[in-house]
């Protein structure tokens, strides 16, 4: 099942109030939110009514709401060699 | 010192430029592009759905895409009031949030 991932980026401040009300419905309330629909005319047509404030990219998956925010996350610039409970297994053999 | 500025004198002025500037059209042409790709994402997903919506028909019947449009579209559009019968687009409210594509016909 395709679904289509919505980003909103840019803010219905100031457009008529129909667009606010089409972006809630989508449940898009803030500006970089994403948020993932079923394939559907529906919300195709829904959409469309808002064209120019979002991004759309067609997935295979839904994802959560913490994953789409751990795709944003930062590398940490270290990467982990031992943990400590594997060290404290070695000391302890 | 005072210097007669059309601002002192005049009281209010807009200081809106009558033309847009290089990188503003650039902004323009990229916006109208991201438009054309949302489309086309919804279109090209919904055909492998089997299904159709008609605003997104309409659009495709109705719409030039950016690459076909003129300059003269794509940066100003008809205004009965303006000598030329044309001023420029971001003399349009909210010109950066609206799709503005398509002008009455010989104008």
């Amino acid at each position: 099942m395709a679904f289509f991932r919505i980003t909103l980026l840019r803010s219905a401040i100031g457009l008529p109030r129909r667009s606010t009300d089409v972006l809630k419905a989508l449940g898009l309330k803030k500006r970089m939110a994403t948020v993932f629909h079923a394939v559907s005319p529906s919300v195709a047509g829904q959409i469309m009514k808002v064209k120019e404030l979002v991004q759309v990219e067609e997935c295979q998956y839904r994802l959560t709401k913490q994953e789409v925010h751990l795709e944003r996350k930062p590398d940490p610039g270290y990467y982990l060699e031992k943990s400590s409970s594997e060290q404290r297994g070695d000391t302890s053999l | 010192m005072f210097k007669s500025t059309q601002a002192l004198f005049g009281g209010l002025l807009w200081k809106t430029p009558w033309r847009l500037s290089s990188p503003q059209k650039a902004r323009q042409r990229k916006r109208l592009r991201s438009v054309d790709r949302v489309v086309d994402t919804l279109g090209a997903a919904l055909e492998r759905n089997g299904q159709t919506s008609k605003a997104i028909t309409r659009w495709y019947a109705e719409m030039p895409r950016e690459e076909e449009m003129l300059p003269k579209d794509k940066y100003t559009l008809f205004d009965k009031k303006e000598k030329s019968y044309r001023k420029s687009i971001h003399k349009l409210p909210k010109w950066t949030r609206v799709s503005q594509r398509v002008n009455p016909p010989g104008f």
